[in-house]
């Protein structure tokens, strides 16, 4: 009986802690929110200008239930930022795909979160590789091919790195095939 | 229970806060000696630059828990003081979190859920048992001080030699040729796991030499 | 099928490939300190998963219907405390707070069950029960859950089923690797290991190769996801 009105008593400091505690960080978060919501914001919105040459920002709006960006350039719509994720050779990549205002080619691929093998798969994210997507064709589907020499609808993938390669051109074709009917009815408007 | 009588003698209170700094540097290393905190050892050290925003990470929460479980000393029982301890912890480890996302968002980012992971790391629990919960505010304070220092080395360390072996490069910079073949595993766990028991040997191999030297002496 | 293919994928990633100890590096503490006898180190790894199975379904319901933005517990107190408001209540400030709660008490129950039923049991554990606490592992099934629960988008979060899913077979995960361990170690004991490297330093080569074995996993879900979602 005794042991159980301790607990009862000691309690009311683990009690009083807890209180203080998360009143304090009810503070900090009340000051800090705002700035993280920021990060993860320009971690996607930063990226416009760099998929959609001669965008200076980007507006989100929600096409067939998914988040896109339209990018614009003083008011004028100059292409589409489309996010993306897929199974890659690890785990999940996300990535972000540019494309004109048609549909017709794309304009860019940026790798936001990969676990590709360092050194190997990695590479995907480097500029030289992910600039084999501009100017594709984005009505047909893109293949990896190893050996070199890759022209119209295929990609070199990276040596060593085949499948993360091939995970990204899935990735691609899948947004593709999925998004293209209703960005191009959106882009209508 | 663990309160001097005024009579007693000064040392019964433990280790000064000097001796309390210096032991966490080499003699207690948290990582070499008592083997404290090996998930946050083995995770963050694939690079300089984690490693180092990881150590401040622990600096920052191991210094304020010790201080403020030194500030509540009195009011501690012995059941539920382990529960107030990982409260503690808790705090400090969100107050990081949201820093680290706020303002070093790539960091944070790569750290993942290794900052969280600080909540159940071994050594702050037990640095607030071992000494904050027993002794004064500038003790504590310099056991935390101390410790940390310990914990950084190790991690600097083990990432130096993953860095370097793994990616040729040492806090980002690069300094082996282009032509050096990146070990790849050392960046991945096995290098990690490897790396580390390799240099625990080591650690285990020159102190065992260098006591065996000093008692022959 | 789908269904049933997405909690396989889950499974087999939590405890195969996404290995919580040999690839995460959770649980380190006792996978070094507890893996010398094989029946002890099954105990653990039984009682690890029980913890595991307790805290995930503790900390999703929290999460879930208390800490995560736009909860339906929180939405509704506020709307009654200032009813037509705006402002999307978001408690996930104290997700850290309530999981080591629930974490603490999670082991404490389960503490309470084995010196019930299994005192010979709770003997031979010793301080490793109340160890569990500290037990990285735990906590970071706590955070995946938080990752897919807050974290997610609308049509992505995660119910408590694949919540529990994870929990569990992240649990038989380190059990699988824990009892490897400790075989390997029980053959160690005959073995003319150098005096620097005995104890933890052995343990570490070897989990290191464990790990690079483990590392052959890698891809495995990606053909799994492909034979079981088409």
């Amino acid at each position: 009986m005794e042991a159980k009105g301790n607990y009862i008593t000691q309690a009311w400091l683990v009690i009083l802690l807890a209180l203080c505690f998360g009143g304090g960080l009810a503070g900090l978060d009340a000051k800090l929110s705002g700035q993280i919501a920021a990060n993860k914001l320009a971690e996607t919105l930063g990226q416009v200008p760099a998929l959609v040459p001669g965008a200076d920002k980007g507006d989100e709006q929600i096409v067939d239930g998914q988040i896109v960006y339209r990018a614009v350039r003083g008011g004028e719509p100059v292409g589409w930022v489309i996010p993306a994720r897929g199974q890659g050779f690890a785990d999940k990549i996300e990535l972000l795909l540019g494309v004109d205002p048609a549909v017709q080619t794309i304009t860019g691929v940026y790798i936001l979160d990969q676990k590709e093998t360092p050194g190997l798969g990695n590479k995907i994210i480097e500029d030289e590789w992910r600039g084999q997507f501009v100017g594709k064709s984005a009505g047909s589907r893109l293949v990896a091919i190893t050996g070199g020499g890759a022209t119209g609808s295929r990609i070199d993938a990276v040596t060593g790195a085949t499948i993360s390669s091939e995970s990204v051109c899935n990735i691609v074709n899948a947004t593709l095939a999925k998004m293209r009917p209703a960005l191009t009815a959106a882009g209508g408007e | 229970m663990n309160t001097a009588t005024p009579e007693a003698p000064a040392v019964r209170e433990g280790p000064t806060a000097g001796e309390r700094f210096l032991s966490g540097i080499l003699p207690e290393n948290p990582i070499y000696r008592q083997l404290l905190g090996m998930c946050p050892t083995l995770a963050v050290t694939n690079g300089m630059q984690p490693a180092m925003t990881m150590a401040v990470a622990v600096l920052f929460v191991l210094t304020c828990s010790n201080l403020m479980v030194s500030l509540i000393r009195p009011l501690l029982k012995p059941h539920l003081r382990i529960l107030v301890f990982t409260l503690t912890i808790a705090t400090f480890v969100t107050i990081v979190d949201r820093f680290l996302a706020a303002y070093v968002y790539e960091m944070s980012k790569a750290l993942g859920p290794y900052i969280p992971l600080i909540i159940v790391n071994c050594l702050i629990i037990s640095r607030c048992e071992v000494c904050a919960s027993k002794q004064g505010l500038v003790t504590a304070g310099a056991d935390a001080v101390g410790q940390s220092l310990g914990f950084a080395i190790g991690l600097a360390s083990l990432a130096t030699v993953r860095e370097i072996l793994g990616a040729g490069t040492w806090f980002g910079l690069r300094v082996l040729p282009e032509m050096w073949p990146d070990w790849v595993l050392m960046v991945l766990p096995p290098g990690a796991f490897l790396t580390l028991g390799l240099l625990l040997g080591l650690v285990n191999w020159y102190s065992a030499r260098r006591d065996s030297g000093s008692a022959a002496a | 099928m789908e269904y049933i293919g997405e909690l396989i994928l889950i499974a087999v990633s939590a405890a195969l490939i996404n290995n919580f100890v040999l690839h995460y590096f959770l649980g380190i503490c006792p996978f070094i300190g507890v893996s010398r006898k094989l029946d002890m180190a099954f105990g653990m790894g039984c009682a690890v998963t029980f913890v595991l199975a307790i805290a995930s379904f503790l900390s999703w319901t929290f999460t879930y219907f208390i800490l995560r933005p736009g909860a339906p517990l929180t939405t509704w107190i506020w709307q009654a405390a200032s009813p037509g408001t705006e402002v999307v209540p978001d408690l996930s400030i104290l997700n850290y707070l309530v999981y080591i709660f629930v974490i603490a008490s999670s082991v404490q129950f389960v503490e309470m069950y084995v010196r019930k039923f299994y005192p010979a049991l709770y003997k031979s554990f010793g301080v490793f029960l109340p160890l569990i606490t500290t037990n990285c592992a735990i906590l970071f099934a706590c955070l995946e859950i938080m990752k897919n629960v807050s974290g997610a988008a609308p049509a992505d979060v995660w119910g408590l089923d694949k919540s529990l899913t994870l929990a569990i077979f992240g649990g038989v995960g380190f059990t699988i690797a824990i009892m490897l361990m400790a075989g390997i170690r029980e053959e160690l004991d005959l073995c003319d290991v150098p005096k620097a490297m005995r104890g933890a330093g052995i343990t570490l080569v070897a989990a290191g190769i464990l790990a690079m074995a483990f590392l052959g996993f890698t891809g495995v879900d990606r053909s799994l996801a492909a034979l079981l979602m088409d």
